[in-house]
């Protein structure tokens, strides 16, 4: 890994793994933020660290296997397929359906395991536009882990804000997984005996296909729904003096 | 300030978002309040959703609703105090959404004929990284938005 350090191709993917981890990776914090509310005070610290560490050794391992599975022809043509439509759903603005029944659990060992059960499920996008950004090398997926952690754990409501104040953000990462779909598609075992002795810009050439459709696709589809005028959300009222409301 | 009659006080939405800043926003209202303006305050925190996706497969709309709860009451603290101790009266609201977008939507729903607030929120950083929620208010509002620096 040192050497490799030193090159600019090793920084650009680990860049590529910050960004996905930040951008698919905010949910996490959130739950986790969450699944920890209903503990005793002197319990959460303890829920949130160990739930946070079983949440990174369950995603390492995940993307481990990833790593070995896109190894199988075609499968990186799947991968790059699922690649696309992450980055399209990216971009369809927030529905809101679907809340789940599981409550805050009020005993440690219940909180880890919603945050641990949560993590395996909501990292599927992410292990698998992770495992594509990486190329094979576990070790800048761990080393991109590392460094989004603290990002995404503490850093979340930073995150939010910049989705919020920022949507072209959003769009930047859709045009990201569609970037790296493009070019996971071109490095499949199946297709890549097609692709000796072509040009190098091939490679750029389908990762930018990859960005624009995702993009294309994505914007014209959030167009296309529906949104409703609803009423502002509010979540709490009261007057001055009237402090038994909170 | 009781001889003015409900009805022909201005409605001014307060958007609150905890930082110094806000803290300004209160003084120049009690000074506004001190100077004999008729004024009908409505204090608004706007909380980010955080429930997004897959978040709400696991944590219940309860849940998440408390947490919006919890964390704007605890933004609205410092403002509320500073009213209660001048004896000012108000209404306050949590709410939820795009923060620009939810203080305009708001201000039209409570039929608001003015928005009083801080130019910034809490950190230079995040100022210069995100710019101004006031500028798109004061640009998108429709009605007079007075900015306090």
């Amino acid at each position: 890994m040192l050497e490799t350090a030193l090159e600019p191709a090793f920084w650009v993917s680990v860049l590529q793994i910050i960004a996905i981890d930040i951008l698919l990776g905010g949910d996490n914090a959130i739950v986790i933020a969450l699944a920890c509310r209903r503990l005793p005070e002197e319990q959460r610290k303890k829920g949130i660290f160990w739930g946070v560490v079983g949440a990174i050794v369950l995603r390492v391992a995940l993307i481990f296997f990833a790593l070995q599975l896109l190894a199988i022809p075609f499968l990186k043509i799947v991968g790059g397929a699922l690649l696309l439509w992450i980055g399209i759903k990216l971009l369809q603005p927030e529905d809101d359906e679907a809340h789940g029944k599981i409550e805050g659990s009020t005993h440690l060992w219940g909180a880890i395991r919603t945050i641990i059960i949560a993590d395996a499920v909501m990292s599927l996008d992410n292990v698998i536009a992770v495992a594509a950004a990486a190329k094979g090398d576990l070790s800048l997926v761990i080393f991109g882990i590392l460094v989004s952690i603290p990002i995404v754990v503490w850093g979340s409501k930073f995150v939010l804000k910049l989705m919020d104040r920022l949507p072209i953000v959003i769009t930047f990462g859709g045009a990201l997984l569609g970037w790296i779909a493009g070019d996971m598609l071109l490095g499949d075992a199946v297709v890549k005996p097609y692709l000796e002795g072509q040009p190098g810009w091939l490679k750029y050439a389908a990762s930018t296909a990859g960005a624009l459709l995702v993009v294309a696709i994505g914007i014209w589809l959030a167009k296309r729904a529906p949104r409703p005028r609803l009423p502002v959300e509010v979540v709490a009222s009261g007057a001055q003096g009237d402090r038994e409301h909170e | 300030m009781s001889d003015v009659k409900q009805q022909d006080r201005v409605k001014v939405l307060v958007p609150v978002d905890g930082s110094a800043n806000s803290d300004r926003v209160i003084d120049h209202l009690l000074n506004e309040l001190a100077g004999g303006a008729a004024l009908e305050l409505i204090l608004l925190n706007v909380q980010i959703p955080v429930g997004s996706g897959h978040a709400r497969m696991f944590v219940s709309a309860d849940d998440v609703e408390a947490y919006h709860r919890e964390e704007g009451l605890q933004t609205l603290i410092s403002a509320r105090e500073k009213l209660d101790a001048a004896g000012v009266k108000y209404h306050w609201h949590v709410a939820v959404g795009h923060i620009a977008n939810t203080i305009i939507r708001f201000a039209q729903e409570q039929d608001a004929g003015r928005i009083v607030m801080g130019t910034h929120g809490r950190t230079a950083l995040t100022h210069l990284l995100l710019g101004s929620v006031a500028s798109d208010v004061s640009r998108n509002a429709g009605i007079p938005v007075t900015l306090i620096k």
